[in-house]
């Protein structure tokens, strides 16, 4: 009897215990974010992951940042600037502003900062280290120069990896500081559970006064796409990010959620390998580029959410607004390759990584597609870092692949894509344009302005008409959210701001 | 008893030389590396070079070989290239995750495969039986991640009873968020155990000890309670036992789709990132829990029966 009754009030205490833990935590004012990445790092020339980048700039400023529509640049810590018309020299007045702990932001910080991103200790150290000089004028002022003209320097301050971080600290505390950083961003890091999830809260002496709305933020990490458009159905985040693209309408239609989207700087391609026939021939590569049907592709592999491509490059600064995609026109495809001496099509390889579903899509795709001018596409999938070996060993025929920048400044990009010989060699197509190469030489020199733009326009047009890559669509960015939530949204570099967020419940 | 004990522990030693040098040998021919993952898209020829200089991967590889001995001997397993931590950090982060699935996972099974395996067992032949195993092997079958979802969808989304996923603080919060995961790694459990289970009631039934209790005069659910489940109850030990070694680094769908971040989420993405020195440290650690898991499993087999010497 009494062994029951004892059973009785455990089961009962247990069920009381748990009920406890059912009802969800009570933080009014913060926001809860799910997003698919673990930040490696809260170290700014140390990383190069989305989680790393996308919580250090909750945390840190820059002294200039891309404003919301991602071709331009506005304010940050640098309240204003000028920029000598050599483009050797940069000065800039810093705003008012403090750090997390309450010290004053100041040039000697700027400097440190900089130097540190430059060095060889840094993964970025070639975007900086052109920056040779510095100038302390006073403690807002700072000039710095350049013993040669390199102008994406200046568009590279905007990285992420140009953060502010204060000295003193870093100085004392070495690698340590990471553990417990101070900057001046709207957050700061309250707790960092890896794998599982990062605390902030609001930064006291942040520069916009007001700002952040939220007292704090959670950023959950959930790596399954799936599992975070469930989380924000159960009610246990406010955002979800990147909600696998065939559940956006789903979502959308459900009462209290709505979704966005944004288009990244992101330009998905198949790299043609020109050292192989048939890739050699110019013909056969614009064939390919009328024989895909990218209206089609943008319908059914990223549901609506996303434009076709006219180029490799990403829609950013000095984009081409008025270069239209190859129209879809098969018959043209077919007399090119028929021209080319290949009217029964031919075969070839596909290389794709097998972990990302819109590669993946896309690839069965363009296999279906092409088809239909006699190209018959052998789909191989591979692991996403056996991949990307092969395509730099050059043993493949055709690969699927894309690219994304980190920088505003399309310098990076177009020395990636399209210059021979360069990091990459034009991506790993071997492909080379004199004209493109000399042209590359001379914008990093040219000011930023209407002559650096009508540079980049023409490279941008020469790499569409020589077609080394199969050229898809720019892929957008999707979120979904509760509908309480205002003022959230991704910015084209992939990252969110949180300062203006505010949650009407 | 201890003799034996430290005679097992001893032979680690060549075990984990054995594993050091395979795993090691067999790392070094995966194509790609870490300094291209980090940095792949971005970097030119002569900035890997560097990185791989910064993170000691253009030694040669003999030398690598003989620091990560020492890393190993020393008790860090290695560092992390990304993370910058010993490996036993990242490990001693998220064991009790592991920890805590493996434990409650086992409580399930034995839970649910316990009373389903004597159920058949007693009633063999009969209609129950033939229900049970249809469902036990139907058990077997599904996979986890439609499980998990199918959970989720129930039991979080429509009935509001456990939480989609994550990890919390403290041993409550951790053992009810850790519930889903186990559930489904249990039932799987369960399905392993249920049917040797239930051989092993058989046959112990028709012995004849249990003979003699009822002619002594014990009820038969004394008998079957007092008698047979615990004689039965052994074979279950070593199944257990390697199961366990299973789930310690085995459950990344499950880590995965309930966002729990355990040693097998860490496996994989140190080896999407090629984190060496991660991949490395962790297949020697996995290794230790196999041999200190299957020392666990004979001490308590030897310890349940009388009848067997422990060597």
């Amino acid at each position: 009897m009494t062994s029951k009754l004892k059973f009785r009030s455990l089961l009962l205490a247990t069920a009381v215990a748990f009920s406890s833990l059912a009802a969800p935590a009570s933080w009014a004012d913060t926001l809860r974010v799910a997003m698919g990445y673990d930040p490696v790092s809260l170290d700014p020339i140390a990383t190069s992951d989305n989680g790393s980048i996308w919580t250090q700039l909750l945390i840190y400023d820059t002294l200039i940042r891309p404003d919301k529509s991602g071709t331009g640049l506005e304010p940050g810590l640098a309240e204003s600037w000028t920029v000598s018309d050599d483009g050797l020299t940069l000065s800039f007045k810093l705003r008012d502003a403090k750090f997390s702990d309450g010290s004053p932001v100041t040039a000697e910080d700027v400097q440190y900062s900089i130097e540190r991103a430059g060095s060889k200790a840094s993964g970025w150290g070639r975007f900086f280290n052109p920056i040779t000089g510095f100038e302390i004028v006073n403690d807002r002022e700072i000039v710095m120069t350049l013993d040669k003209p390199f102008t994406p320097a200046f568009n590279n301050l905007a990285l992420f990896a140009a953060a502010i971080l204060p000295k003193k600290l870093l100085e004392e505390k070495g690698e340590a500081f990471f553990d417990a950083p101070v900057g001046s961003g709207p957050f700061v890091l309250k707790d960092w559970t890896r794998g599982a999830s990062i605390t902030l809260d609001k930064n006291p002496y942040y520069w916009q006064a007001g700002k952040p709305a939220v007292d704090g933020a959670v950023l959950e990490v959930v790596t399954e796409p799936s599992a975070r458009a469930i989380k924000l159905e159960a009610g246990e985040v406010d955002v979800a990010l990147d909600p696998p693209l065939n559940q956006l309408d789903a979502l959308a239609k459900e009462t209290g959620i709505t979704t966005g989207e944004v288009i990244p700087y992101r330009a998905d391609f198949v790299l043609m390998n020109t050292t192989r026939a048939p890739f050699d021939d110019l013909r056969v590569r614009q064939a390919l580029n009328y024989a895909v049907d990218k209206e089609a592709l943008v319908k059914g592999v990223l549901y609506g959410r996303g434009k076709p491509a006219a180029s490799a490059m990403p829609v950013m600064k000095y984009a081409d607004p008025d270069l239209a995609p190859y129209p879809y026109d098969p018959a043209k495809a077919k007399a090119l390759l028929a021209e080319a001496g290949y009217p029964d099509g031919f075969e070839a390889e596909l290389a794709v990584d097998s972990g990302k579903a819109t590669s993946r899509n896309a690839a069965i795709a363009l296999q279906a597609m092409l088809q239909q001018v006699g190209v018959k596409l052998k789909v191989q999938m591979l692991e996403s870092g056996t991949q990307w070996q092969t395509t730099k060993a050059g043993n493949y025929d055709m690969a699927v692949s894309y690219t994304t920048s980190d920088t505003i400044d399309p310098d990076q990009i177009i020395g990636f894509v399209a210059v021979n010989p360069e990091r990459a060699n034009a991506y790993h197509t071997q492909w080379k344009d004199e004209r493109l190469n000399d042209l590359y030489v001379d914008e990093r020199k040219t000011v930023n302005g209407p002559e650096r733009e009508a540079m980049f326009k023409e490279m941008v047009q020469r790499l569409h008409d020589g077609a080394p890559f199969v050229f898809l669509f720019h892929p957008a960015t999707a979120w979904a959210q509760r509908d309480y939530v205002k003022g959230f949204e991704i910015l084209p570099t992939s990252n969110f701001r949180l300062e203006d967020v505010t949650l009407d419940k | 008893m201890i003799q034996v004990i430290f005679k097992r522990l001893l032979m680690l030693v060549p075990v984990l030389i054995g594993i050091t040098l395979i795993g090691f040998l067999l790392l070094q021919v995966m194509p790609g590396d870490a300094a291209e993952r980090a940095m792949g898209t971005r970097a030119s020829a002569e900035e890997l070079a560097e990185m791989r200089r910064l993170w000691g991967l253009d030694l040669p590889i003999w030398q690598q070989y003989l620091l990560f001995l020492r890393d190993c001997l020393t008790g860090s397993f290695g560092v992390s290239i990304f993370h910058k931590k010993a490996v036993i950090t990242l490990v001693a982060e998220r064991l009790p995750f592991t920890l805590g699935i493996v434990a409650l996972s086992t409580l399930i099974a034995l839970v649910i495969a316990l009373p389903f395996a004597s159920l058949a067992a007693v009633r063999r032949g009969r209609p129950a039986d033939h229900a049970i195993r249809q469902i036990f092997v139907a058990l077997i079958a599904v996979p986890p991640f439609w499980l998990s979802y199918v959970l989720i969808l129930w039991l979080s989304l429509r009935l509001g009873w456990f939480p989609t996923g994550g990890v919390g603080e403290g041993l409550a919060e951790n053992l009810y968020r850790l519930f889903l995961p186990s559930l489904v790694v249990g039932l799987s459990t369960a399905a392993l155990i249920q049917q040797t289970l239930r051989a092993a009631l058989i046959d112990t039934m028709k012995a004849d000890y249990v003979d003699t209790a009822r002619a002594k005069g014990l009820r038969r659910h004394e008998i079957f309670l007092r008698h047979v489940m615990p004689n039965s109850l052994i074979s279950t030990i070593s199944i257990i036992g390697v199961r366990v070694s299973w789930i310690i680094g085995g459950t990344v769908v499950v880590e995965k789709i309930f966002s729990v971040p355990g040693l097998g989420s860490l496996l994989i993405d140190a080896i999407v990132s090629r984190d060496l020195p991660v991949i490395r440290g962790l297949t020697v650690f996995f290794a230790i829990m196999v041999v200190i898991v299957n020392l666990i499993t004979d001490i308590l087999y030897a310890l349940a029966d009388p009848r067997v010497r422990l060597e």
